[in-house]
């Protein structure tokens, strides 16, 4: 266990894994978005693109540790991806009722190849929704923990 | 399947067996974590090989990333049990259960359509038919799975992405970070 004063998890700084992640992080990201952007040529979409986007920063939370990463990546930016996500996946199926088709119906907008428009977007939706929620779960789970610590109300 | 990937297949599932029961049998939960990460990217390249790659991003990202992930910050805050045993001592009742339950499942097995079986229902199927005809006029997408999803079951997916949200809050509320009342 380090003796780090925010917290008593076991963060240890080890040079080997803070390297490693620097140089991979950034090719994970970029794999993560291209599955979520081309889920529609190729395996994968926004679900699998926003685990691997997640996992991406998640890695850079375990080696350069929690609260740096928390500083780094705001809670509340979190949150405006999430409701950002879900709201243009619903917003683009209200927009199709707004065009007189039914609801998520994509080829209602008029647009040539609306219809994959509207997929790419609502995949890109599910991707920052999924993004999003790994990420606050991860951030929540370890923030919650030093929080009960600090306040001392352990049964 | 040709013969190299019959093997690469057997050797697999030993390893995806081999992998769930250390990690149900294990007596130190980091091992177990482990060993469940190692079953769910077993399983995932048990997906690749049958063709099935969306699932198996889903299963190495998911299964083997994200929960070994939150798994390991949840097991911070637990104690080791003491002692020097290797394995967990094996509960008779809940393991007849769990016998039990693997034999009625394993019953199924034989109906299931052989791997590739081109008369199986699911490639005979009339939608099957339909959506391999269809999806690409309609919909401009290469991919058949994303534009099942995203299209012609976008509704479906669309309370999918509400069910993830709806977790991601209920995570928040849960910890206390927000005030909603």
């Amino acid at each position: 266990m380090s003796s780090l004063d925010f917290s008593p998890r076991a963060y240890v700084e080890s040079t080997i894994i803070m390297t490693t992640v620097r140089v991979v992080s950034p090719f994970v990201f970029t794999f993560g978005l291209f599955v979520m952007f081309h889920g529609a040529e190729s395996a994968g979409g926004g679900f699998q693109g926003g685990a691997i986007v997640a996992s991406s920063i998640i890695m850079l939370a375990f080696a350069f540790g929690i609260e740096p990463t928390r500083e780094w990546l705001d809670d509340d930016f979190v949150r405006v991806v999430i409701g950002g996500g879900a709201s243009t996946f619903a917003l683009i199926g209200l927009g199709a009722l707004a065009f007189g088709g039914p609801f998520l119906n994509y080829s209602a907008y008029g647009i040539s190849h609306g219809v994959k428009y509207g997929i790419e977007l609502v995949e890109l939706g599910i991707g920052a929704i999924v993004a999003g929620v790994i990420v606050s779960l991860f951030m929540n789970l370890a923030a919650g923990f030093s929080d009960e610590e600090t306040d001392g109300d352990e049964a | 399947m040709t013969d190299v990937q019959l093997t690469l297949f057997a050797l697999l599932l030993a390893f995806v067996i081999f992998a769930a029961l250390a990690a149900a049998f294990l007596r130190d939960i980091l091992s177990a974590i482990i060993a469940f990460a190692g079953f769910s990217f077993g399983i995932a390249l048990v997906y690749v090989l049958l063709r099935a790659p969306d699932v198996a991003l889903t299963e190495a990202a998911v299964g083997a990333g994200v929960t070994t992930v939150l798994f390991l910050l949840t097991i911070v805050r637990t104690v080791r049990p003491g002692g020097d045993r290797l394995f967990e001592r094996i509960k008779w009742g809940p393991a007849a259960v769990a016998t039990a339950l693997v034999g009625v499942l394993l019953t199924t097995v034989r109906s299931l359509p052989r791997i590739g079986d081109p008369n199986s229902a699911v490639a005979t199927s009339e939608v099957t038919r339909y959506y391999l005809e269809n999806a690409y006029p309609q919909t401009d997408v290469e991919n058949v799975v994303t534009a099942v999803l995203a299209a012609y079951r976008g509704f479906d997916t669309l309370g999918e992405a509400a069910v993830v949200l709806a977790a991601g809050i209920a995570v928040l509320v849960v910890l206390r970070k927000e005030v909603y009342v």
